[in-house]
């Protein structure tokens, strides 16, 4: 492991990181995408991806986030997988950047 | 990378890849050094490097000798597992300091990036190669993509940036179809370069294997509805992570074969050194199997086996002699006699490129052709099939012989002379089987020490030298003679 979805994807789910994955390692919940850790190879290519810049490398993931890197292993095991581009959550704008949105995580 | 139009697959190839799964895999991957310096690292691969060894590389961080900058960290933990108890396989994914003691070379060796005809596609050869991911399970130290892997961008002797991003479906086949439609309409020749059509595309990177199956079947549906007839997949997977060759990979691979039964597969693997794949008792030796050669670990084993099994899928090794790795004469030749009876056709041996901080890893030309040259003493005629070559910008070049004799009469050649063929070239390859003969220089290890000592040059691998040329640009990046 590798890169790590942080708290700004949380009710956005703009899916353009799935699209490039090389080896379908992200996972869907009802608002909020996940990285697979153990399938992750650390191609660093949905990174720049993701319009709202929610993805990190682990060890770039910013220090308040770090409960992050455990909850992506932990909903990877549950979710199921998306590998497929779909049409972001209806307020993504809205919430892109808003502060404290990890209350807001539905699972 | 943007999202281009999306390629729509024909009906037959949308209903293989329907059918076809991915896989799961656990690489358990470690990349970066900061993991070790962190003390994140655990199950034995934290032993890898020592706190000295770390320290070492720490303080490089930031600076222009820092070695990630050069080429990222990355290993699995099988390698791991391999490399623990091997001294050459360590050499293979350990950083050190000396990989940027000296930062010559060239960031673009081969000069393939005048021949990439749209982003992602080196066409220089007959074959396309295109580059597919962007990463490999874990990194060699002397990887000549180390441009692409650490994504620094290759400047162009016209000064343009080369598009060095991965290849598209839709772009790729568009390009395939169109230079094969002006091929035919040319008599079988295309009108300027008078190339056949493109028959085969390698897939490289990175390591194609990286990709999920329904990725690798995407690509080769595609190819082969464009036309292509042979497809290879540039793999150096059986050593990094061989379970990815698992009951998924072979459902797909069958599957691809019953909807395009005349499309061959060919895979280039990479063995540096036989304890990629070999077992190995207490004392660090080769087992004997009582059945006959010698024991494989049984993953890598079970993967060839399987690959080998399918008569349109052929394998190859290709491989760098890179020092400290396997510069051995020993370990060479339990190679590729164990290569040849799995299966495994021994194709080339490299010099080592003259890629950024390449004297690290590069051994001098005529070491390596004594090195091979030995290995091969012993070795069945078929097991000998691997040619040493040396990349020059031309083409694939042969090392074919080093002499100790002078060559009667001619100045130059008192210390012996060296036969070098060029067995390739761009295009239609016109140069094609023609040779140079150069005066012995023991300490070349590029092109560029030969150059005060050309005595025949037919193949013309000299022909820039002195002109403000490409040669004089190679000299120019190695500091010259």
């Amino acid at each position: 492991m590798t890169y790590v979805v942080g708290e700004n994807c949380i009710r956005c789910k703009l899916t353009d990181c799935v699209e490039v994955c090389p080896v379908d390692c992200f996972y869907e919940g009802p608002n909020f995408l996940v990285i697979d850790p153990d399938e992750c190879i650390d191609c660093d290519l949905c990174v720049p991806e993701c319009p709202v810049d929610a993805i990190y490398a682990e060890d770039d993931l910013p220090t308040d986030q770090a409960e992050f890197l455990e909850l992506n292993a932990e909903l990877a095991e549950i979710w199921p997988n998306i590998s497929e581009q779909k049409d972001p959550l209806p307020d993504f704008e809205k919430w892109d950047g808003v502060a404290g949105k990890r209350e807001f995580l539905e699972r | 990378m943007t999202t281009k139009e999306k390629y729509q697959p024909t009906p037959k190839a949308q209903a293989f890849l329907d059918s076809v799964e991915n896989g799961k895999y656990k690489r358990q991957i470690i990349t970066g050094i900061k993991k070790f310096l962190d003390g994140k690292v655990e199950g034995g691969i934290e032993s890898l490097y020592s706190e000295s060894e770390l320290q070492a590389l720490k303080a490089l961080k930031g600076t222009p000798q820092d070695v990630e900058a050069r080429m990222p960290v990355k290993i699995t933990r099988h390698y791991y597992e391999l490399a623990k108890n091997s001294l050459p396989l360590q050499t293979l994914v350990k950083a050190s300091p000396k990989e940027t003691g000296n930062l010559e070379g060239s960031a673009d060796p081969g000069k393939q990036m005048d021949y990439s005809p749209v982003e992602g596609l080196i066409h220089k050869y007959e074959l396309g190669l295109i580059y597919v991911a962007l990463t490999c399970s874990a990194h060699c130290r002397f990887c000549y993509r180390e441009e692409l892997i650490a994504k620094k961008d290759v400047e162009r002797p016209d000064g343009t940036i080369a598009p060095k991003g991965l290849a598209q479906i839709g772009e790729l086949t568009d390009y395939i179809r169109q230079h094969n439609e002006q091929v035919a309409q040319n008599g079988g020749r295309h009108p300027d370069t008078g190339r056949e059509k493109l028959r085969e595309i390698l897939m490289s990177g990175g390591d194609p294997m990286v990709l999920g199956n329904k990725n690798i079947a995407a690509w080769w549906s595609a190819l082969a509805d464009a036309g292509i007839e042979s497809i290879r997949i540039g793999t150096k997977e059986l050593a990094f992570y061989p379970d990815r060759f698992d009951a998924t990979f072979f459902d797909m691979l069958d599957k691809f074969h019953a909807a395009y039964p005349k499309i061959s597969i060919r895979f280039m693997v990479h063995f540096n050194h036989p304890d990629e794949f070999l077992k190995r008792d207490e004392e660090g030796r080769y087992i004997e199997d009582p059945r006959g050669g010698l024991e494989w670990i049984e993953s890598t084993s079970k993967a060839m086996r399987q690959l080998g099994s399918r008569e349109w899928v052929t394998m190859d090794n290709q491989a760098p002699i890179i020092k400290g790795i396997n510069d051995d004469s020993d370990a060479l030749r339990i190679m590729q006699r164990e290569l040849r009876r799995n299966r495994v056709e021994n194709h080339y041996f490299f010099c080592g490129r003259d890629i950024i901080g390449y004297k690290a890893f590069n051994v001098p030309i005529e070491r390596v052709w004594h090195i091979l040259n030995e290995s091969q003493k012993g070795l069945s005629g078929i097991e000998a099939h691997a040619r040493l070559s040396i990349t020059h910008y031309k083409g694939k070049t042969e090392v074919a012989a080093v002499s100790n004799q002078p060559l009667a009469g001619i100045p130059g050649t008192e210390n012996g002379f060296v036969v070098l063929k060029l067995l390739r070239g761009a295009e239609d390859a016109p140069d094609r089987g023609k040779i140079t003969i150069v005066g012995r220089n023991p300490d070349a290890i590029w092109f560029d020490g030969y150059n005060d000592r050309v005595i025949y040059d037919e193949a013309g691998l000299f022909a820039d030298v002195g002109e403000e040329a490409p040669g004089a640009e190679i000299q120019t990046a190695t500091g010259g003679t």
